[in-house]
């Protein structure tokens, strides 16, 4: 039996198996499609993580550090999966440098990708400059530091957050039922920071409902609310327009409190993003066979199992956001415990 | 605006253009409304308010808070002729899973609106300044004075005794709610109880030392804009 692993994608949940299976001495291949460690949270430039408000390289870094750092690993950078044949135990796999390995077992953590809020035309992304992402609000705050509106450079007066872009709608297909699970926390998160910044700065967030799970409650919904005076409206943004006579954006909703229309002035919207599953983890189920949600097409778990991370593949484990959406924290615990899994099946004996 | 094209359908638009956020600021920068902001909606004050739930539904503390809190006046002002029904029984504040105090935020919305003119000054408040009156005046109140110096204020023609010039109960015009609400327990008074209700109308009992004191308790409630 080969006795090494190969793990697909470098974001939190790869690198949480990579570190585990180098840690217990294991030779282990991690490929990544983009050129550097890290997943969407360093590629993609987030700011401020909840839970714990540190910064990506805070979390991630030492991950990144221990994982290229280890000779039992052997980071493949800029590389892909591109075909997978033979059985559990020796799976014969070819990447897309040509290389190819037979490995005992796989961790597959392809993770997400953002939603494209252009498919929501009605809110005006691309149209208007003044309506952002959330990405994009955590870029303004990563590469520069300060926040405005881009029409203008502007401090905005009002910020309105719309909830569950691209998530929870079904117009949208059955693709994109699910909740986004950051979504509410990350908000909340958000506007605490505009608030600590530019106290006089209204900020308003725009809910079906607040989903601010388990011990996210308290820091990201109470505290934005009761410390910092966030505005919660309970109405899904219908519309975003654009009133030429003072410049300023229009969130059209029902405020469904009082049940009536409303079409308030605001001068930054930021769209909070549903997140997809990536186009390497739909191609992933392909090449391996791995069974997906007939809906949202995300990887989901052996029906046998009751561990989320036991894919229907013997010798095959799933980890972090390919199987939908997820938290940073989680995503390495399970990559970590997929990484162990994967340990256990190629029969690595441990001395510690 | 015309909705059918020409002009015999005119409707007033509902929209809400604006919020009037210095209006919820001036709200919380009361003391008792500083807990406003911790709302989350959730209308556990609301199920437990007996007037809510007994009187009129139009009385929703926890739609006032939201009203407030956006800065929706006009939708305040709508409910001017509920919002001062409170009874003061503190359900909802004692229930609130979020620790705002109901009650308290409800009258520094009252008396924000009360300050910007919004409202006209609203019955019980007038009746929470001749209570006030009332006890500054002697230490304690007296409950048939009390009462028909109410009725007075509010333009009932009370009759009044020649030498101190106070109100005596229902020998003036008397409200009917009020005549009915007494005549049951009075005929199962005994007379000695009515004797001294009667006296005390007539001398009114003070706390003693009270004039002293009476000047300090004015001033400090003044100081603290209780009088207002
Ligand atoms: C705007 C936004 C903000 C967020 N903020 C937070 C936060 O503050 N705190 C928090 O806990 N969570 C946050 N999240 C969620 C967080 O991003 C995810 O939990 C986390 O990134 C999931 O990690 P992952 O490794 O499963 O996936 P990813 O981060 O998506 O990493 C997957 C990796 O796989 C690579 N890959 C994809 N396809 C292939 C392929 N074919 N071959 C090789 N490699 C491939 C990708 O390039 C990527 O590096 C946020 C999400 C969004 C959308
Ligand atoms: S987490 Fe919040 S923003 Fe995201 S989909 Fe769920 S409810 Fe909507
Ligand atoms: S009980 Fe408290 S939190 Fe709930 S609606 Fe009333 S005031 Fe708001
Ligand atoms: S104190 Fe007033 S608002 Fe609160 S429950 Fe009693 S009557 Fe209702």
């Amino acid at each position: 039996m080969a006795k090494s692993v190969l793990v697909i994608g470098g974001g939190p949940a790869g690198l949480g198996a990579a570190r585990i299976l180098g840690k217990l001495g294991i030779p282990t291949i991690l490929v990544e499609k983009e050129d550097r460690l890290g997943g969407n949270p360093i590629l993609n430039h987030y700011h401020t993580l909840i839970p714990r408000k540190l910064k990506p390289e805070q979390v991630l870094g030492p991950y990144i550090k221990e994982v290229e750092s280890n000779p039992n690993v052997q980071v493949k950078l800029k590389t892909e999966l591109t075909a997978c044949e033979g059985e559990p135990g020796s799976y014969k796999v070819t990447l897309s440098n040509g290389e190819t390995h037979e490995v005992g077992a796989i961790v597959v953590a392809k993770g997400f990708e953002h939603f494209d809020p252009r498919r929501k035309g009605e809110l005006g992304y691309g149209l208007y400059p003044d309506v952002i992402t959330n990405l994009e609000l955590e870029q303004m705050f990563s590469r520069e530091g300060r926040l405005y509106r881009p029409s203008n450079g502007q401090l905005p007066k009002r910020v309105a957050f719309v909830f569950c872009v691209g998530s929870r709608d079904r117009q949208l297909g059955v693709t994109n039922v699910h909740c986004c699970r950051y979504g509410c926390a990350l908000s909340g998160l958000q506007a605490m920071e505009i608030k600590q910044h530019y106290p006089d700065v209204d900020v308003f967030c725009y809910y079906m409902d607040v989903r601010t799970y388990g011990t996210w409650e308290y820091p990201f919904y109470w505290a934005p609310q009761e410390q910092y005076g966030v505005r919660y409206v309970r109405g899904r943004i219908a519309g975003i327009t654009y009133s030429p006579a003072d410049g300023r954006l229009r969130v059209k909703h029902e405020d469904t409190i009082v049940q009536r229309p409303a079409e308030v002035p605001m001068d930054l919207v930021v769209l909070v993003l549903g997140m997809e599953p990536s186009a390497g983890t739909k191609k992933v189920a392909k090449i391996l066979g791995l069974a997906q949600d007939p809906d949202s097409k995300f990887l989901v778990p052996s029906e046998e199992s009751g561990s989320n991370i036991i894919s229907n593949k013997p010798g095959i484990f799933i980890a972090g956001a390919c199987k939908g959406p997820i938290d940073i924290e989680s995503s390495l615990a399970e990559g970590e415990a997929a990484g162990a899994e994967a340990a256990a099946f190629v029969g690595a004996k441990v001395t510690v | 605006m015309d909705v059918s094209g020409d002009w015999n359908l005119i409707i007033l638009p509902r929209v809400i253009n604006d919020y009037d956020l210095d209006f919820a600021k001036e709200v919380m920068s009361l003391p008792e409304g500083k807990t406003m902001i911790q709302c989350y909606q959730c209308s556990y004050c609301t199920a437990s308010c007996p007037v809510h739930n007994y009187w009129d539904e139009r009385y929703n503390s926890r739609h006032f808070i939201h009203l407030a809190r956006l800065g929706l006046i006009d939708e305040l002002q709508k409910r001017a002729d509920v919002m001062w029904r409170c009874v003061s029984c503190h359900k909802c504040t004692h229930r609130c899973p979020k620790g705002v105090l109901v009650e308290e935020v409800l009258k520094a919305i009252l008396k924000t609106m009360a300050k910007k003119g919004l409202i006209d000054e609203y019955p019980s408040k007038k009746f929470d300044k001749f209570f006030t009156e009332s006890v500054l005046e002697y230490g304690r109140i007296e409950d048939g004075e009390l009462l028909f110096g109410w009725i007075e204020k509010q333009g009932y023609n009370v009759v009044k005794d020649p030498i101190l010039k106070k109100p005596i109960p229902f020998l003036g015009e008397t409200p009917e709610w009020l005549k009915q609400l007494v005549m049951k327990p009075i005929k199962s008074m005994n007379i000695s109880f009515l004797v001294l209700n009667a006296k005390h109308m007539l001398f009114h009992p003070r706390t003693k030392n009270w004039n002293k004191f009476k000047q300090v308790l004015r001033k400090v409630v003044q100081e603290e804009g209780g009088l207002t």
